[in-house]
C-alpha cells in the first residue's frame, strides 16, 4: 500500500503536545533556546507540557530542578540577560508566592532599569486553573495578578492550534513572556475528558501574534469576554442557546498583556450586551479591568449592565459540590447570559 | 492490512485493562508510517500509538472503549 502524497489535513493534538511540539521545533531551531523545571524532564512536565524534549535534546538543553523557583526562575534570568532563550516551568501558579521577586522585581523590571540595554528574553510557563478537587493552594488562576505587574506580557492560550503559536510567538519574543495554561485544557487522558482540549494543529511552525484576540464565534445578541478553559465552556452555552435564537459572540482574549481592547469594544458596540467569563478572583482583577475599558471609552455602548461570572473572592474548595459552586460553570454562563438579555 | 495493537503499557500488570483516551487520527484518514495515531491510558500510565505502516486507518474501538493491552485497537488498510 502507496502512502498518499498530500499532507494530512486534519492532524490533531493535544493542547500539551501542541505545546512540547512547539518548543521542540524551536529548540531544534535555536540552540540558545532550552527548558528548565521541576519534572520538565525525565517526567514530561507533570502536565504534559514538555513531553519527549528530553529524549529528543538530552539533558544539557532539559533541566530537572531541585524545588527552588527562586533558585531556578533566577538561573533563568541569567541566562536570558546573557543571550539565551529560557523556558522555565513554575510547575503551579499558586507557587509564584516563593519566588516572585525574582518574576515582578527583576525578569520584568532589569530591562527597564538597565535603560533598555539588557534584555530578558524568557518565557516563564505555569499550569494554571481547577475542577478537579485539587484544594485552594492548587487551583488558582492568578493571571490578574500577574497582568497586573508592569514588565511581563502574560499570555493563556485555550487551544492547541493557539498553544503552539502563542509558545513559539514568546520564545521568539524578546521580552519576558508569562505563558500560562488551564489544566483542563491540556487534554491529559487522566483528566475529565474534554474534546475542545484536542485540535488541528499544523505541522510547520507558525506564530500567534501576542496582543490579539480572537474572535471565536459571532453573534448580534451578546459579547462575551473569556479566556482559557472558559472558552470551551461559553462555546459550549452559546451553541446551546443559538437553537433558541439567541446570538453570542465569543471573544478569546488570548492575551493579556498586551489587552486587545479594540476586539472587545468592537465587539460590545456591535451587540451593546457584555457578560466577563473569569476563572480568576471577581474582585480587584481581569475582570473589573475590562469593563473599565469599555465604561471609559463610552459607557452608553452599553444598553444593559454587565455581568461579571467570576470566582467570588473566596479560597477555591476541595469538596466537589463546594468546588463546582464556585468556578464559572456552563450553568453560572448561560444565567448572566439570560441576565443581560432581560434588561 | 496492518493490525494496529494496543501496546503494553503495564508490563506488571499486562492483563490489565485500559481505554484509548484520544484519537488523533479520523476512522478514515490517511496516514504515514510513524504518525502520531493516539493516546491510550491504563491506570495511571499513558502511552502512545504510532503507526507501523502507512494507509487508511479503520477505527476498531472507540475513546473510553475498555480492553485488554494487546487487543487490536485499528487496521492499516
Amino acid at each position: 500500500m502507496t502512502a498518499t502524497t498530500s499532507a494530512p489535513t486534519t492532524r490533531r493534538l493535544t493542547t500539551a503536545r501542541a505545546m512540547s511540539e512547539g518548543i521542540a521545533q524551536e529548540m531544534g531551531r535555536d540552540e540558545g533556546v532550552f527548558v528548565m523545571g521541576e519534572d520538565v524532564g525525565a517526567y514530561g512536565g507533570i502536565f504534559g507540557s514538555t513531553g519527549g524534549l528530553l529524549e529528543k535534546f538530552g539533558a544539557t538543553r532539559v533541566l530537572d530542578t531541585p524545588i527552588s523557583e527562586t533558585a531556578f526562575i533566577g538561573l533563568g534570568i541569567g541566562a536570558a540577560v546573557e543571550g539565551m532563550r529560557p523556558i522555565v516551568e513554575l510547575m503551579f501558579a499558586d507557587f509564584f508566592g516563593v519566588c516572585m521577586d525574582q518574576i515582578y522585581n527583576h525578569m520584568a523590571k532589569i530591562h527597564f532599569e538597565s535603560g533598555g540595554k539588557v534584555r530578558v528574553p524568557m518565557v516563564l510557563t505555569t499550569a494554571v486553573g481547577g475542577g478537579y478537587s485539587d484544594g485552594a493552594q492548587h487551583s488558582q488562576c492568578l493571571w490578574g495578578t500577574f497582568a497586573h505587574l508592569p514588565g511581563m506580557k502574560v499570555v493563556v492560550p485555550s487551544n492547541p492550534a493557539d498553544a503552539k503559536g502563542l509558545m513559539i510567538s514568546a520564545i521568539r519574543d524578546d521580552s519576558p513572556v508569562v505563558y500560562m495554561f488551564h489544566k483542563g485544557v491540556m487534554g491529559l487522558p487522566w483528566m475529565a475528558k474534554n474534546p475542545r482540549a484536542t485540535g488541528p494543529v499544523p505541522e510547520e511552525p507558525y506564530g500567534v501574534p501576542i496582543g490579539e484576540a480572537a474572535v471565536v464565534r459571532e453573534g448580534a445578541d451578546v459579547t462575551v469576554v473569556t479566556l482559557s478553559l472558559s472558552v470551551h465552556h461559553t462555546l459550549d452555552v452559546a451553541e446551546e442557546m443559538s437553537s433558541r435564537g439567541v446570538g453570542v459572540e465569543v471573544i478569546d482574549l488570548r492575551s493579556l498583556v498586551p489587552l486587545d481592547t479594540a476586539t472587545v469594544l468592537n465587539s460590545v458596540h456591535k451587540t451593546g450586551r457584555l457578560v466577563i467569563v473569569d476563572e480568576d478572583y471577581q474582585s480587584f482583577g481581569l475582570s473589573g479591568e475590562i469593563a473599565a475599558r469599555v465604561a471609559e471609552v463610552d459607557p452608553r455602548m452599553l444598553r444593559a449592565p454587565l455581568a461579571r461570572v467570576a470566582v467570588p473572592d473566596v479560597p477555591i474548595p476541595y469538596a466537589r459540590t463546594l468546588e463546582q459552586a464556585v468556578l464559572p460553570t456552563r450553568e453560572r454562563i448561560t444565567a448572566a447570559i439570560d441576565g443581560v438579555l432581560s434588561q | 492490512m496492518t493490525d494496529v495493537v494496543f501496546p503494553l503499557v503495564d508490563d506488571e500488570a499486562p492483563e490489565s485493562p485500559g481505554v484509548v483516551s484520544t484519537w488523533f487520527v479520523e476512522d478514515g484518514a490517511q496516514v504515514r508510517e510513524g504518525e502520531l495515531l493516539a493516546e491510550v491510558q491504563v491506570s495511571k500510565i499513558a502511552d502512545e500509538i504510532l503507526a507501523p505502516v502507512s494507509g487508511t486507518l479503520r477505527h476498531k474501538v472507540a475513546e473510553g472503549q475498555v480492553i485488554t493491552q494487546g487487543a487490536v485497537v485499528a487496521l492499516l488498510e
